[in-house]
């Protein structure tokens, strides 16, 4: 490829990843190279058109994937269920945003990860009840069976509750909160709606 | 006719009701150095009313007052200050303001005046009426008696509809310490109500033709404003939402910013559904539904619309429809307010049988404000609600009432948290109804003055969580730590002040913060995890002086503290940074008068010490240290016995905070020993002969003879 279509197919890339994001979806490269591909735009700057034997889609994805990973608007991190790396425009999908979606279909990991962050960044406890809302949509249920899984796992003994004097279920991470804290942070979110 | 450079109208209008003499002043020759708002308010009584008068004498002022930028296309404008010697202050009537939104403001300005100085007292009950150059005083006879809603009705009905009208309701008209002031039906200043009782004056209707001139390039105004909006947020400038999002990194389920595509005004006709994305500025209004926030996700179904001042987006008082309420209670199925306002009905019980977030909740909200706002009850931030309580709980009802009016309460539905509870116990406040309604309608003051509870004793309680001279906290050390205390020892009445709540408050992660306080306040150990307390450093004194300047400036300025000063926003692209100079730039477009942030500040600064000079004066007093900026006992006092400094306790220490306040003082150019501005202060703020006078009673450290 000349140095004009590289820039004409990164450009095409990076639009494609920019496109999925603003219709909140994270894409890998096999799907960018299908967008690509759909649209034309991937033939057409790398002249494949007239090449006698069409390179394999896994060397198209690797050359995208390198395309992909020297944009400074493009984030990329592996995919939860493994072995895919996810691509984003964290300008049009945030960080934060891109992890609830990779992990949607796996509310234990879900609300670990969740809880976890809370906790470091903020420091906050969570309420249970805000996985039950967007973007999270997890049913009761599920977050009950998740809740009783954790409290089996070894790998989750951090993720631990408390119980605000409304009756209001917190769950925090005791890697970077303290219990007592926790507790003061929960009662101080709940008396909010008192505290205008 | 005066001429202006722009933002201001031009004129201050000055009616004498005892005399019948209407007036005006050129704005900016006699207040331009105190910009307007409270910082006019306080000028007007340090010239003209001396000290020891009380505030329900005619002798007492009080004065309505806007600012440069009120009634301007800027964002959050539609602040009017009503300044006067407050009435709920003990032992004795000290300088305050109580701050309304709606479009009163506005008009004012258009109809030509900055400001309304009310002076005297009326022979019978009056309203003033004002359009354009035309003021009188009409009769109110007619009025008298009657609540808020139908005072509104009825001159907006004389008046023609594009007029505001604020009235009082029969609290004000009873000289009710805890009334307020009330305009587009749910904007209230509170705490002022009995003053324009006290006048014979039941309202104000006011109607203007003109505008406000901007002086500076039109251009870089419209491009201002967008920036503007483009770094709100949600109400009290929450500038992440309470959901993540695709557009922020951030969120935080505390977050007022709870409006996201899909959630519905169920009550509208047809129901709205919000859609598209919600970060754009044509969505700001539907960020913020401040009756989901404080009553729960079931308010959504029964909200028509949010409803708000002039030129805001954020539309913080929202519009509820329950029709349930009709049926049970006789009244009208739909009220609007915000905050404090909004659920002054449920406060009045211990609990509700579904939880302040229930159904139940909602119907004791929906009659408290039915009542509230058109008897004109203040609830002085909840401490009415919370000294009711109080004094439930220890029996000292029943010790100070007669048996007779004890017994005629309706103890069973207060019990049953029945919100029919309410149309017993408001009215009786209210309308100033026997001794239960007579001292309550003081405030807490009346239970210091009429039954001798002792103020020590009240300030002891972590749930009343009572300040001093009475009034409650207000955005403390349970949100901001030696911050919030510095803050809350400075006026008369609660603070008032947002600038530093806002910021803790606004959902960013704490790293986030402290970059933006490094940058704004020169150190990331400006600003501290909520409940997670560090000692007092130098860096808290700027913030609580800036936070308490940006205070009084918007309060001068015409713009909301409840949602400024704006120094963070939801603009990641920004790092989430907003602008520390907006205020001082919308001010030198508006005026044609160019000043930069330290500048305008510095306005700010000379108008806080004017207040606290005035203060000083008419306490008469030259340690306001140790007589006026205390700190009640329950801030030093944690139940679980918690030391403070250690994570989830907001107790604080007493040495540190006596740190605290020396820090304050040294920024503030004041005697550490005392709390008193200096000569030098005063001269640095252009108050050389406030500093004289004050002087020559030995209230300037190192005066006396």
């Amino acid at each position: 490829m000349t140095p004009e279509e590289t820039t004409v197919l990164a450009e095409a890339a990076v639009e494609a990843v920019r496109e999925a994001s603003r219709q909140g979806r994270l894409v890998t490269s096999q799907d960018v190279l299908a967008a690509l591909e759909a649209d034309g735009t991937f033939l057409a700057p790398v002249g494949l058109e007239s090449k006698e034997q069409p390179p394999l889609a896994e060397d198209l994805c690797a050359l995208l994937a390198g395309i992909l990973a020297e944009s400074q608007e493009i984030a990329s991190f592996e995919s939860l269920s493994g072995g895919r790396t996810l691509y984003h425009a964290p300008a049009l999908l945030s960080r934060t945003y891109a992890r609830i979606l990779d992990r949607k279909g796996f509310p234990l990991q879900l609300m670990v990860e969740e809880i976890r962050s809370n906790s470091r960044d903020y420091p906050r406890p969570v309420p249970v009840e805000l996985f039950e809302a967007p973007p999270f949509d997890l049913t009761p249920e599920e977050i009950e069976h998740a809740l009783k899984a954790l409290a089996a796992s070894p790998d989750h003994q951090d993720i631990t509750f408390t119980t605000a004097p409304t009756g209001a279920l917190y769950l925090f991470s005791t890697l970077h909160l303290e219990r007592g804290y926790a507790t003061f942070l929960a009662q101080r979110a709940e008396s909010l709606v008192m505290n205008p | 006719m005066t001429t202006t450079d722009g933002g201001f109208a031009g004129k201050v209008l000055r009616v004498d009701l005892s005399t019948g003499k209407i007036s005006t002043q050129d704005t900016r020759e006699k207040y331009g150095a105190v910009l307007g708002g409270t910082g006019l308010g306080y000028q007007v009584l340090w010239e003209e009313v001396p000290a020891g008068t009380n505030a329900f004498d005619p002798g007492n002022k009080i004065v309505f007052a806007t600012g440069v930028l009120a009634g301007t296309g800027v964002p959050c404008n539609g602040r009017t200050a009503v300044t006067c010697l407050f009435p709920t202050c003990w032992p004795k009537h000290l300088v305050g303001s109580g701050h309304m939104g709606g479009n009163f403001a506005a008009k004012l300005k258009y109809a030509g005046y900055d400001a309304l100085i009310v002076e005297g007292k009326a022979d019978r009950p009056v309203w003033i009426f004002i359009r354009d150059n035309r003021v009188e005083l009409r009769d109110a006879s007619r009025l008298w008696g009657s609540g808020i809603r139908r005072a509104n009705l009825e001159i907006s009905q004389e008046m023609g509809a594009d007029c505001s009208v604020a009235a009082i309701g029969q609290a004000g008209e009873k000289l009710a310490p805890m009334a307020i002031v009330s305009n587009s039906l749910s904007h209230s200043a509170g705490g002022v109500g009995g003053v324009m009782g006290s006048k014979n004056l039941k309202a104000i209707g006011v109607q203007g033709s003109g505008a406000v001139r901007i002086a500076g390039d039109k251009g870089q105004w419209e491009q201002l404003i967008k920036f503007h909006l483009s770094i709100l947020g949600g109400n009290n400038q929450h500038v992440v939402p309470s959901f993540p999002t695709p557009q922020s990194e951030y969120y935080n389920p505390g977050s007022r910013w709870v409006g996201e595509p899909g959630k519905r005004w169920g009550a509208a006709d047809p129901p709205v559904e919000i859609t598209g994305n919600i970060f754009d500025l044509n969505r700001i209004a539907y960020r913020t539904n401040t009756a989901a926030f404080f009553l729960g996700d079931g308010a959504w179904k029964h909200t028509v619309r949010g409803n708000g001042c002039t030129a805001c987006p954020i539309r913080c008082h929202t519009v509820l429809s329950v029709p349930a309420v009709e049926a049970k209670y006789g009244i009208k199925k739909s009220a609007q307010n915000t905050c404090a306002g909004l659920f002054f009905g449920r406060t009045f019980f211990k609990s509700m049988p579904g939880g302040f977030k229930g159904p139940e909740s909602l119907e004791a909200c929906m009659v408290g404000m039915h009542l509230a706002d058109d008897l004109g009850v203040w609830c002085n931030y909840g401490q009415l609600q919370r000294d009711f309580l109080k004094l439930q709980r220890e029996g000292l009802l029943k010790a100070k009432l007669g048996a007779k009016e004890y017994n005629s309460i309706a103890w069973d539905k207060f019990e049953a948290a029945d919100p029919a509870f309410l149309f017993d116990i408001l009215p009786r406040i209210g309308e100033r109804r026997g001794e239960l309604g007579h001292v309550l309608s003081q405030g807490t003051a009346g239970l210091f003055s009429q039954w001798g509870i002792s103020e020590e004793y009240w300030s002891r309680d972590h749930n009343a969580v009572y300040w001093k001279m009475g009034h409650p906290k207000h955005h403390a050390n349970e949100d901001d730590g030696q911050c919030g205390v510095i803050i809350n020892t400075q006026y008369n009445r609660d603070s008032q002040c947002h600038s530093h709540s806002n910021f803790v408050r606004n959902g960013l992660p704490l790293a986030v913060q402290k970059k933006l306080a490094a940058e704004t306040w020169g150190s990331p150990d400006a600003v501290d995890a909520v409940g997670d307390y560090t000692p007092m450093n130098v860096h808290k004194a700027r913030r609580a002086r800036w936070s308490l300047v940006r205070k009084e400036l918007h309060d001068c300025l015409g713009l909301c503290n409840w949602m400024g000063p704006w120094v963070a926003s939801p603009l990641k692209e920004r790092g989430y940074r907003g602008d520390d100079s907006l205020e001082s730039r919308f001010y030198s477009l508006a005026t044609g008068q160019k000043v930069d942030r330290e500048g305008l500040d510095l306005m700010g600064e000379r108008i806080f010490t004017l207040h606290r000079a005035l203060t000083m004066r008419d306490m008469g007093e030259p340690d306001m240290r140790a007589r006026h900026d205390t700190v009640p006992p329950w801030v030093f006092e944690d139940l679980s016995g918690a030391a403070p400094f250690t994570k989830g306790t907001i107790r604080m220490d007493r040495a540190d905070i006596a740190l605290a306040m020396d820090l304050f003082y040294e920024v503030m150019g004041w005697d550490k020993a005392t709390g008193a501005p200096t000569k030098e202060a005063y001269a640095r703020l252009g108050l050389s002969d406030v500093g004289k006078t004050l002087a020559e009673s030995n209230l300037v450290p190192g005066s006396k003879a």
